[in-house]
Order: structure tokens, then sequence, then C-alpha cells
């Protein structure tokens, strides 16, 4: 009795279901040609359409609030909308690459058209956010993370521009900070981050530039602590038992892990004895070690997150409203190195005082001011 | 096999009556496994190592077991009744977070000690008790109530962050987290004292001991008249608590409240309790295993770097380690009749 019931029930459910999968897929498909049809002003060549500012959707889309750097970022994107009256969305992620592209392909697709500025989570997302971006006729810049040979000119006019900063310059600037308070001599020990992340790739590349042209600095060790604080107070704490009063320097290659490795220091009554630097993000927490002086942190590298935020905003904005021609701009302006502050004691007031609206009024009008270079793959 | 058979033999692999000499050896041997990967892990190090078997690096290991301990100790109580606490992060992030804006500290004028202290540790302790509470009473899988709980920790821990990290300003919490007296981290000390209370939970009290006839099979233990409901929120509570107090810990010992304060712990704990020979379906292990497990995930991370392993490696060669430590260990067990989920 029971299982007749059981088997019979299936059939008709399985009839019901093809019916409901394919009035779904009609719907879907009916909505994918209205806004393909509506909005695919997008091509890979035609001059990009203006849009009424009206019908913008400014969105920030960040890993999260939580961190220091992202904190800032969001605060220079709101700069920017309140200087041209529009709203600002903000979305994040905590690190998970299926919500960021649901997220941005939802609001992508909400009527407004996009104007999208996003620091995606790994390479292999910027791919699947810029072609969304792209589908729906909205504007993005993307930074930081972008495959090599993956170019916003090969997509079309939509991706506006990617922006990164060359980590080989940061880590050697640091690096030669270090090795001059070392005197010239000594071992160091190297943190490295996610060690398949092309930043972290440059700025060990830029470390062992600098180091190639001391050959009186040696290099102990180098592990990674994926940009981790907890990692890097554990991993600096082996590393110090390995080597002990042979480290000389630490060299980190973001704030967070140097921080780490200050308190593996303290644990191990080394505080201040030892310099270190940090090759990126300048966070408030480093700039002020750096300004009081007496923990050994000597100089990070800041990328000014409220530019980002702020003037890559205004770069996809601009290519909405028509300000800016992307058909123009150069291959350069497309792919290009923002400019990098080293940050030591002696500029980490001027750091430490946040920007006005007022003083990137500059970069806002000019998106391209800090351009340093075309991105080289 | 008879109804009654088949519950006498469910009784006797809950409450460990081993009858035969087989059973002993293979008891034995489930014992002894995660002892024995240690002792060769120790040695292997200690040879490959002129560093490994110092006092200083012995009091690294010490110092990196004590974080992990604490909360390893406290997913044991809910690992054994087959339940799973995943909200660990959520809540160290949280309790993180209202201990260091508590005590003195750079955001506000709060100054309040070692009471601050005590708000992280019962913050973790009020995770537990909703996490025991939604899953007993609304019968929610334990994976996604914590899940759930987890995430709202994140969520308050992220709105009390205001996008920076508060430091913690106290300078006895401070000096607490990196001290070290007669050459043993500080932490090291609060996280062994954790561990004997554990002991002493388990072996002596009825949260510890109904907690494996729950886990080894919950039907025996409701129609023997358990409550419960009672003693897995009393298995939350001990787990929240634990994972407070490892957050308190690890904002003390990096003097900063943040979001990120327990990120990768759990995970780590999990394997640290799996690995000690605590069984994921519940009823068997203990705390004591826990203590191993901790010890072997820590000696492999520190070992590794003080062979020379390169970093590009090392993360796929603890994982194997760790594997081959699970498989070895249950290795014994594969007979039995436990569903693998």
């Amino acid at each position: 009795m029971n299982q007749d019931r059981v088997m019979k029930l299936p059939r008709h459910g399985r009839r019901g279901t093809k019916f409901t999968c394919i009035v779904a897929l009609g719907a879907l498909a009916l909505a994918g040609c209205s806004t393909i049809s509506s909005q695919s002003s997008g091509s890979k060549t035609g001059a990009n359409k203006a849009v009424n500012p009206k019908n913008l959707l400014l969105v920030e889309s960040v890993r999260s609030l939580s961190n220091p750097y992202h904190a800032q970022w969001v605060k220079g994107g709101q700069m920017f909308a309140d200087s041209v009256g529009a709203k600002l969305t903000v979305l994040t992620d905590e690190g998970d690459s299926q919500k960021q592209l649901s997220g941005i392909s939802s609001l992508a697709n909400s009527g407004k058209t996009i104007v999208l500025n996003v620091d995606p989570n790994t390479n292999s997302d910027t791919q699947a956010i810029v072609r969304t971006v792209s589908a729906a006729g909205g504007y993005v810049v993307t930074q930081w993370n972008k495959p090599a040979g993956f170019e916003p000119w090969g997509v079309g006019n939509n991706w506006v521009s990617h922006i990164s900063f060359d980590g080989n310059v940061g880590g050697e600037q640091v690096a030669n900070t270090l090795f001059t308070a070392m005197g010239g001599s000594g071992g160091i020990i190297a943190l490295q981050g996610i060690l398949d992340n092309v930043s972290s790739q440059q700025r060990f590349t830029g470390l062992n530039k600098a180091l190639s042209s001391k050959p009186g600095i040696k290099l102990l060790d180098q592990q990674t602590a994926n940009w981790d604080r907890n990692q890097a107070f554990k991993v600096t704490q082996t590393l110090l038992s390995k080597y002990g009063n042979k480290v000389k320097g630490v060299w980190a290659a973001n704030d967070n892990m140097a921080l780490g490795a200050i308190q593996a220091l303290n644990s191990a009554g080394m505080l201040g004895k030892v310099p270190i630097v940090s090759a990126s993000d300048a966070v408030p927490e480093a700039l002020q070690d750096i300004k009081a002086g007496k923990d050994g942190l000597l100089a990070t590298v800041s990328t000014d997150a409220y530019w980002q935020g702020g003037a890559a905003m205004a770069l996809a904005y601009d290519a909405a409203i028509g300000k800016i021609d992307v058909n123009k701009l150069t291959h350069e302006q497309r792919a290009f190195y923002g400019t990098q502050l080293l940050v030591t004691k002696a500029n980490v007031d001027k750091v430490l005082t946040p920007p006005t609206a007022e003083s990137l009024k500059a970069d806002f009008a000019d998106p391209f001011k800090r351009m340093t270079g075309a991105i080289g793959n | 096999m008879s109804t009654l058979e088949k519950l006498r033999d469910r009784a006797s692999t809950v409450v460990g009556l081993t009858g035969t000499a087989s059973h002993q050896w293979r008891s034995r041997l489930i014992n002894a496994g995660p002892v024995v990967a240690l002792v060769v892990l120790i040695i292997v190090f200690a040879i490959t190592s002129s560093v490994f078997l110092t006092g200083s690096n012995l009091a690294t290991i010490g110092s990196q077991l004590s974080i992990l301990l604490v909360l390893a100790v406290g997913m044991t109580f809910v690992i054994l009744l087959g339940s799973i606490d995943l909200s660990s992060e959520g809540v160290m992030a949280a309790s993180s977070l209202i201990f260091v804006l508590l005590a003195s500290n750079d955001r506000n004028g709060n100054n309040f000690g070692w009471l601050a202290v005590g708000a992280g540790i019962g913050t973790g302790a009020l995770f537990g008790l909703i996490n025991g509470f939604f899953h007993t009473k609304f019968g929610i899988p334990s994976f996604m109530v914590t899940l759930g709980t987890g995430a709202i920790g994140l969520g308050v821990a992220t709105v009390l962050f205001g996008g920076q990290p508060p430091r913690l300003m106290d300078g006895t919490l401070r000096r607490l987290g990196v001290a070290s007296w007669f050459g043993v981290s500080a932490l090291l000390y609060i996280s062994l004292g954790v561990f004997v209370v554990a002991l002493l939970i388990q072996k002596y009290t009825r949260v510890g001991r109904y907690g494996y006839v729950i886990g080894g099979d919950e039907g025996i233990a409701s129609i023997s008249g358990i409550n419960i409901k009672k003693y897995k929120i009393g298995a939350f509570v001990i787990s929240g608590t634990c994972a407070g107090l490892a957050g308190v810990m690890a904002s003390a010992q990096l003097d900063v409240g943040d979001v990120n304060i327990g990120t990768g712990l759990l995970f780590t704990a999990i394997s640290a309790v799996v690995v000690g020979g605590t069984i994921l379906s519940g009823g068997r292990g203990g705390v004591l295993k826990t203590l191993i497990g901790s010890l072997i995930i820590v000696v492999l991370a520190n070992g590794l770097i003080l062979a020379g392993i390169s970093p590009d490696v090392q993360i796929a060669v603890q994982s194997v380690v760790i594997v081959a430590a699970v498989a070895i260990t249950s290795w014994p067990l594969r007979k039995r009749v436990r569903v693998v989920k």
C-alpha cells in the first residue's frame, strides 16, 4: 500500500516539475532577451551612449567592512557620490566570490545602469564580473586582481579600466629602508602573503631585487602567513626560535603580518630591537606604530584607499555619463598602475590625516592623475 | 540478530564494554594511534632540526598550543554528542571585540579590567546557550544552527569594529598575552587549567558522562530516561565558553580586538579533535585525546618550518600527514557499523 503510493507520487510530481521548469526557463529566456535588447549599448567598438545621471546606480563592491582598508575605500566612494549628489550602494561579500558575483548581478539587472568599482576576490572572479556588468550595459572599473592577458579593450567599452599597484616598487622600497636601518648587514626573515597572489609575488620579487644589490644582507628564511596576523605571530615565533639573535630585521608583505610579527618579537623579549617593514596597506594601526616609533616598525606603503574608492568610481561614472569616451582611451589608461607612497616617520602625519572631499577634488575631476604607467604582463 | 541482541551490542559499544580479546586489542590501538603519531613526528623533527628540542622552541610550541587547545577542548564535548559547533570563529570575533571595547582601549573610556575578560567569556557562553537551545528545542541540525550563530557573531563583531580595530591598552592584560612564567607562556597555564577542568567535567559530571551515552546512541539514552536536551545544551555552553575564552586570549596576545581573530582556527580545532581520536559521529573520544591531537597539529606546523620545508609544499605536506593520521587512527574501526556522514 504504502509503496504504491510512494511509486505513484513521483510520476505526477515529475510531470509537474517538468512543466514548472519549462515555464521558468521560458520566463528566464524572455527576461534575458528584454535585458539584452534594451541595454545592449556596450559593443566592442561603438561609442558609449551617455546615460542620464538619475538612472545610474553607484556601487562599491569590496570584501568586507571589517578591515580598515576597505572601510576607507568605501568612505572615498561616499565622498565622490556626495560630490555628484548620488546615492552609494555598498556590497560586501566577506571573501565569498559567489556572493560577490550574485550581488553584482542582481544590482546590474535591477533596471538602473550600474556604475561599479570593484575589488574582485580573485583573478578568476574578474572575468565573470566584467562580463555580467557588460551584458547588463553597466560600467565597471576593477582593481588589483585580473588574469594576465585578459584586457578591458578585449572585452568592450563597459569595462572601462583596470587599476593596480606595482608590488615590485613597494617591496623594494621598504626593503631598502630596512637594510639602511640595519646598517647594511645581517639576517632577515620575510613573511609573504598568499603565495599564488600576484601582489604577494610582486612584493617578494621587489625584496629579492633589493637583496641582490646588498650582499651584506642575508635572507634567512621566507614563509607565508596568508596576510593574517595570527599566522604571522606563530610563524615569526617559530622562526625566532629557529634563528634566535641572527634575526636582525623582518620584512612583511602587508601591515597585518607586520603587526603579528611585532607581537611575536614582543613575546620573545625582542620588541624594539629588531626593525620591521611592511610592503603594503598603511592601516591606521601600522601608521600609529610608525609614528610612535618604539615597536620597531619603520615603513609601510600606502595606495590611498580613499583614492581607490573615490577616483576609480569617478572614472566609471564619467564613462557612464559620456564625459569620457572609452574608445578614445589609450591601452595604458585602461590598465594602469596607480601611485603608491612610501610612508616613514618623516611623512606619517600627513598620511594619518584622512583626505577630504576638497583634497580629492582634483583626483575626482581627473581620475588618471595618479597613473604611473601601464600594467605589463 | 534479535532486537535484544542488537540493543545489547549497541549498548556495549556505547558504554565500552569490550568483551573479547580482539576488542581490547583494537581499543588499545585506537588509543595508542595518535600518541604513536605524535612520538614519530617528534623523533623525525628532532633528527631533521637541531633546534626542535631546545627549550626555547618547546616554549614556542607551548605558546602556540594554548589557544588551539582551549578551543578544541570545548569542541570535544559537542563532537562527542555527534554534533558539531561551527560558530567558533564568529564567537571568537564577538568576544574579542566585546572584551577589548570593555577593557581599557584606544576607542572609548571603558576600563573594566578583569570584568571585561568575564564579559568576553560570558559572550561565548551566551552563544553556546543559544546554539544549544535552538538545536534541541527546535530540532535544527547543529551545523545549521551554529553556522547561523557564527555569522551572527561575525555580524555583531563587524558592527562593533566600526572600520578600525580597537587596540587593547590595559597593561596587565597586554602583558598576560605575551608574558612567560618560568619560561612558559602565561596563556599555556590558562589553557592547561581549562584542560584539567574539562577533564574533571568529562569524568565526574553528568554533562560529561551522559555525553558519551547520548553520542553513542541517542535512542538508548532517551529510553533510559536521560534528559538529553539539558545535557546537549550543557555541551554547547562549554564549547561556547571555551570559544569566548579563546577570543579573549587571542586578543590579549595580539593586543587588538579583531573580527578576524579566529580566522582559520575553526577547522584547525576540528582537525585537532578528530586527529586525536574523537569520532565525528559521537560517543568515543575525550579531551585527553584532544590534547594529543592539538599537539600533533602544532608540532607539525612548527616542525615543518624548522625542517626547512618550502612554504609552497608545507600546506600539502601538513594535510597529507593529518589525513594519514586520521586514517590510521580509525583503521581498526572501519568494520564497525558506523555511518560516515
